[in-house]
């Protein structure tokens, strides 16, 4: 539901302004949200000044120095730091996507702010609270459905088919597009947003499967699927450059054809 | 402690389950999206060139056949589309659940109400014009 003011205690204050590093002849402003839930209050924005020529190239190089040489206290999350696990995602400059592949020259001009994934409960700092979106991912039953006995080596696949899920087997689970997409913000318990559309999708055309009908039988409902309004916000943040918004077009394709 | 402290995350993404409905409506928004494609163009060409004439003009240009039924088709689809649309809108940013099925009636009051008034003056001004 639209929820147009922030909870009570949730609406972030003017927090500490760190000191510059001494030395630097290239700093870069940083605004990053902080919480703790251990000290209570409502959240506030640190301001950080960064040396960019010890940073690295990518954001989290720049939470990681700040991290190693300012504030020891921040906190985020990170794991493999290529694009791969998807641990990273916070909102950075206002959009939505993973610290590790972003880099300074894709960054605007001025202070930039950092801030947890919008729309879900915030555990500390830049971790939000991702339960709720995993159990949605788990509904969609993202794995191979079958009544065909299991064949004695593997489910064989034509090429063709396999390509088929080309575009939609590379989502990594950041988060990105679900948290970034108002209809997820506005009816987040009940559509299942659209990462977890796309993962359905990967499966509802996967050429092995044998759940189809099942898996469209359970999507089909006002708020779960049709809550897209195709505002495409998913596939503008995608860190992987896919589109969601596309597979639940073709989701409801294929609930019109089903009935057509 | 909040009553919803022990609810599990799976009871949660599930819910009350599939409604199992949702397609007949996407496929009424977008036939009559559909239809609004022509009718609106031609609407508003139709309007701004009765409009350069007086009221007695423009009662003869409705009650010629092919707007008249233009017309009330125009009508039916705009209303048509326009109860889907408002539904989506009441149902996010309505909370309160009473409020919300009181909005949604009358949403669908309004619509009839609306077309079968349009219907009834071109009507009118059909009929009377003898043709």
């Amino acid at each position: 539901m639209v929820q147009l003011t922030l909870p009570k205690g949730s609406a972030p204050k003017k927090g500490k302004t760190w000191p510059k590093p001494q030395g630097a002849t290239n700093l870069r402003q940083f605004r990053i949200y902080r919480y703790s839930p251990e000290e209570g209050g409502n959240p506030r924005w640190d301001t950080y000044w960064v040396d960019m020529d010890r940073a690295g190239t990518m954001i989290l190089d720049v939470l990681f120095y700040i991290k190693n040489n300012v504030d020891p206290t921040l906190a985020f999350r990170r794991s493999c730091r290529e694009g791969v696990c998807g641990s990273c995602a916070m909102n950075i400059a206002g959009q939505n996507t993973i610290a590790c592949t972003k880099g300074f020259d894709e960054l605007p001009g001025g202070v930039i702010t950092i801030a947890p994934l919008p729309s879900q409960p915030v555990v500390k700092d830049l971790i939000p609270d991702l339960t709720s979106f995993y159990a949605q991912h788990a509904y969609v039953q993202p794995y191979l459905k079958t009544v065909t006995p299991d064949p004695e080596k593997e489910w064989k696949q034509s090429e063709e088919d396999r390509e088929e899920l080309n575009g939609l087997y590379e989502c990594i689970l950041c988060a990105s597009c679900t948290t970034s997409c108002p209809s997820y913000w506005w009816n987040g318990d009940k559509y299942l947003g659209p990462a977890a559309l796309l993962q359905a999708y990967r499966w509802l055309i996967d050429s092995r499967d044998e759940a189809t009908g099942e898996r469209l039988d359970d999507l089909e409902d006002p708020f779960k699927l049709y809550r897209c309004h195709t505002i495409m916000n998913c596939a503008q943040v995608c860190p992987k450059g896919l589109n969601p918004a596309k597979a639940i077009a073709k989701i409801k394709h294929m609930m019109v054809e089903r009935v057509s | 402690m909040s009553s919803h402290d022990f609810i599990t995350p799976a009871k949660m993404a599930r819910g009350l389950g599939s409604a199992k409905s949702g397609t007949e409506t996407h496929i009424r928004q977008r036939v009559s999206a559909i239809a609004l494609i022509f009718l609106v163009p031609w609407f508003v060409y139709s309007i701004i060139n009765a409009m350069s004439g007086d009221i007695v003009d423009a009662q003869v240009w409705a009650a010629k056949p092919w707007n008249a039924i233009l017309l009330i088709l125009t009508a039916g689809a705009a209303f048509f589309h326009m109860r889907i649309g408002m539904q989506v809108v009441i149902e996010d940013y309505i909370a309160k659940t009473g409020t919300k099925s009181a909005l949604l009636i009358l949403n669908s009051f309004a619509c009839i109400a609306l077309f079968v008034t349009v219907a009834l003056s071109v009507l009118k001004i059909w009929i009377g014009a003898g043709v």
